[in-house]
């Protein structure tokens, strides 16, 4: 990781809560571990008063059992055994002057008395008292035990706290490194998990540079452990999945109008023009006029059904929604393309039970249920039979056009609600293409579903409203 | 009948009042919702003509500031923006019709004569005539040169606003909205095929046929050929 990410890192939230645990960690291992030492400490001393006391009851003993002389020479021959052994001895007679023993004079103290009760005490002894030979330079508390023996002299014991401090120097030692490991182990983990999650998102971002620069077929990296990134990053995938699909309908259909408004505007244009070529009489212009406007007509037409059908599938436009009388729908409908069916020697029949109604507009659900009729009295061969309906189903209410028609295939039922889409057998006859799309619109502005079934045959079309 | 139209696009503006003035109006011209205004609370017009959207003060403004004021003048909203909404905005702000951009002028002018001729106060009449056509609108019965003639429901509806509106083209879209109560764009002319039944019933034993067809407008019911 280069040096010029760091500041980048320490504001990164993992980092920033790694270097939180770091601190806290220390500070609940550091009063663990100082409490440990503590204990430890308390317990040495106390194994120290413990040992000096035996010790100090044995030499008491001797006293009582064999006298001062037996008792100096026990001394004598401690001191001699260990030098350096961490305990010192001082006997005194009654006047005070040494008897035996590896101190060199009774200890000089602060408040001038050791209490001579046979008890440990702390007891800060000045340098004087300790043998040279002792190598203890740093005065301290050591542990004291002194007596008057019964005929007046006075005996003292005392114990090096070398051994105990520098166990607790050892300890303090142990203590500092495990907080410093510690801090430094956790300081290295947040880092570590930083950067892991910096690089997945450094992924996501320049994924989505080169999408901005253009390239929008670019997608965001995705592993296999399925983890929250993975899982944003498929959510982002399937978002530009999306966009990428709706720029290609949009250049589809850009595309398609360019070609479906070229032509007519074209046949306009040169009809107009071969007919000022020479002088005509006035029936003749009449004539290429009249033929001029139907031309303009259907190219309003075209254009207001792309209007209309683009601005239905962006539900930019907010319909005004009221209860339509879906059962009155439909008769009406039946009743207006009646007729037109009738001349095609097509048999339309309506089957809608009272009073079913649905939330919608009106004129919306008259437009999509006019183009499928539409449809189905173009594509149904002469003698057939179309079906209009009105269904209550476990799925909701539904508005169905079946026709005893040539049908779509399975595998263009999705294509065909597209816009501009006309199968083979459709492209010669009248229509532009977005009929279907419209309908599928107007189906989804209104929280329908447009679904297109085998009517077995024919086509069955239904535009379903969820049950409520 | 005097028009006022009130359109900032001076070549779509020039084309309506030429159309206008050959279909034998007087027609005035505002350039802005203000004036317009202006010119309406001056004049007493048949019909107003107004472009929804205008620098300034915007059609449907316009149309309110009037009606606010108790002017009950018919007015024909112009609009480029379309879809069913715009049409209830339209009517609900106190338009009386409402035509979408791109439309056809014989459409605009179909609209606008109807809305005037329902604008006049019609004496109460029990039948409807057009030559020897009579249409009864309390026993429901038509006859022609005294034949009883048999009509369906619907076939009845439109002859009866074909009537009301005779020697005056009506469009499809006018028939399909006030015959059937749609406002929606079929793809194919299913009203086309009504219009000839009827003309079937209505016409086709008589030498002098009534329901004409207007080439690139409607149809047009008439003693007139």
């Amino acid at each position: 990781m280069p040096v010029r990410d760091l500041p980048r890192l320490l504001r990164t939230s993992a980092v920033r809560l790694a270097l939180r645990y770091a601190v806290l960690y220390a500070v609940l291992a550091g009063a663990g571990l100082f409490a440990a030492q503590w204990f430890t400490a308390r317990y040495v001393d106390a194994q120290l008063s413990a040992g000096l006391r035996e010790d100090f009851q044995i030499l008491v003993d001797r006293y009582d059992s064999a006298g001062t002389g037996a008792l100096a020479s026990l001394l004598a021959a401690r001191a001699a055994s260990a030098p350096d052994g961490g305990r010192y001895y001082l006997l005194v007679d009654k006047d005070g002057r040494k008897v035996a023993g590896n101190l060199r004079e009774w200890p000089p103290v602060e408040d001038d008395t050791i209490p001579l009760d046979g008890q440990v005490h702390a007891v800060w002894l000045d340098d004087v008292a300790i043998p040279p030979e002792a190598g203890v330079e740093d005065d301290a508390y050591w542990p004291v035990i002194a007596t008057r023996l019964p005929d007046g002299s006075r005996l003292v014991a005392a114990r090096s706290v070398r051994e105990a401090d520098q166990l607790q120097l050892y300890g303090q030692t142990a203590a500092w490194s495990s907080l410093a490991v510690i801090v430094v182990l956790a300081l290295a983990m947040g880092l570590f998990m930083g950067r892991t999650i910096l690089k997945r998102i450094d992924a996501i971002t320049a994924t989505a540079g080169e999408i901005m620069a253009g390239d929008l077929s670019r997608r965001m990296p995705v592993r296999a452990d399925g983890d929250e990134f993975d899982a944003l990053s498929e959510r982002l995938n399937r978002m530009l999945e999306r966009i990428a699909q709706l720029m290609a309908g949009m250049r589809e259909v850009t595309d398609n109008v360019a070609h479906d408004l070229r032509s007519p505007l074209t046949r306009l244009r040169n009809r107009l023009e071969v007919t000022l070529l020479h002088r005509r009489d006035e029936a003749e212009y009449r004539r290429a006029m009249e033929e001029a406007i139907r031309d303009a007509d259907g190219l309003m037409g075209t254009f207001n059904a792309i209007l209309q059908s683009s601005q239905a599938a962006s539900g930019t436009v907010r319909a005004e929604m009221a209860p339509v009388d879906l059962s009155a729908l439909v008769t009406r409908l039946g009743e207006l393309y009646g007729p037109t069916a009738e001349d095609r020697d097509l048999g339309l029949t309506v089957d809608a039970p009272d009073g079913v109604t649905v939330t919608g507009n009106r004129d919306l659900l008259a437009q999509a249920v006019g183009n499928l009729l539409d449809n189905a009295i173009k594509y149904t061969p002469t003698g057939g039979r179309i079906r209009l309906a009105v269904e209550r189903g476990p799925d909701g209410t539904s508005l169905a056009v079946a026709d005893t028609g040539p049908g779509i295939p399975a595998a263009d039922r999705g294509r065909v609600t597209e816009r501009f889409v006309r199968l083979g057998a459709a492209r010669g006859t009248e229509g532009n293409g977005l009929g279907l799309a419209l309908v599928d619109a107007i189906a989804r502005q209104h929280g329908a579903r447009l679904a297109l079934d085998d009517n077995h045959p024919g086509l069955v079309a239904r535009i379903t409203f969820p049950a409520a | 009948m005097r028009v006022l139209l009130i359109e900032d696009d001076g070549e779509a503006a020039a084309y309506l009042v030429k159309g206008l003035t050959e279909s034998g109006h007087v027609v005035d011209h505002a350039e802005s919702g203000e004036d317009g205004l202006q010119m309406a609370l001056a004049v007493r017009y048949d019909a107003l003509v107004v472009d929804r959207m205008l620098p300034g003060r915007d059609g449907l403004s316009v149309i309110g500031m009037l009606r606010a004021g108790g002017d009950r003048t018919p007015a024909l909203v112009l609009s480029a923006l379309g879809e069913v909404d715009d049409r209830v905005a339209g009517l609900r702000a106190g338009g009386d019709d409402y035509v979408v951009k791109p439309y056809a002028f014989r459409e605009l002018l179909a609209r606008l004569e109807a809305l005037v001729r329902r604008g006049r106060p019609e004496p109460a009449r029990s039948r409807l005539e057009v030559a020897d056509l009579v249409l009864d609108l309390e026993t429901h019965a038509v006859t022609r040169a005294g034949r009883r003639i048999q009509l369906q429901p619907r076939e009845y509806h439109l002859l009866e606003y074909l009537m009301r509106h005779h020697d005056h083209v009506v469009t499809r879209t006018m028939l399909l909205e006030q015959v059937w109560d749609y406002h929606f764009d079929p793809q194919t002319n299913v009203v086309d095929v009504h219009v000839s039944r009827l003309r079937a019933k209505i016409d086709k034993d008589f030498d002098r046929p009534l329901l004409h067809t207007v080439r690139g407008a409607g149809y047009k019911l008439s003693a007139r050929p």
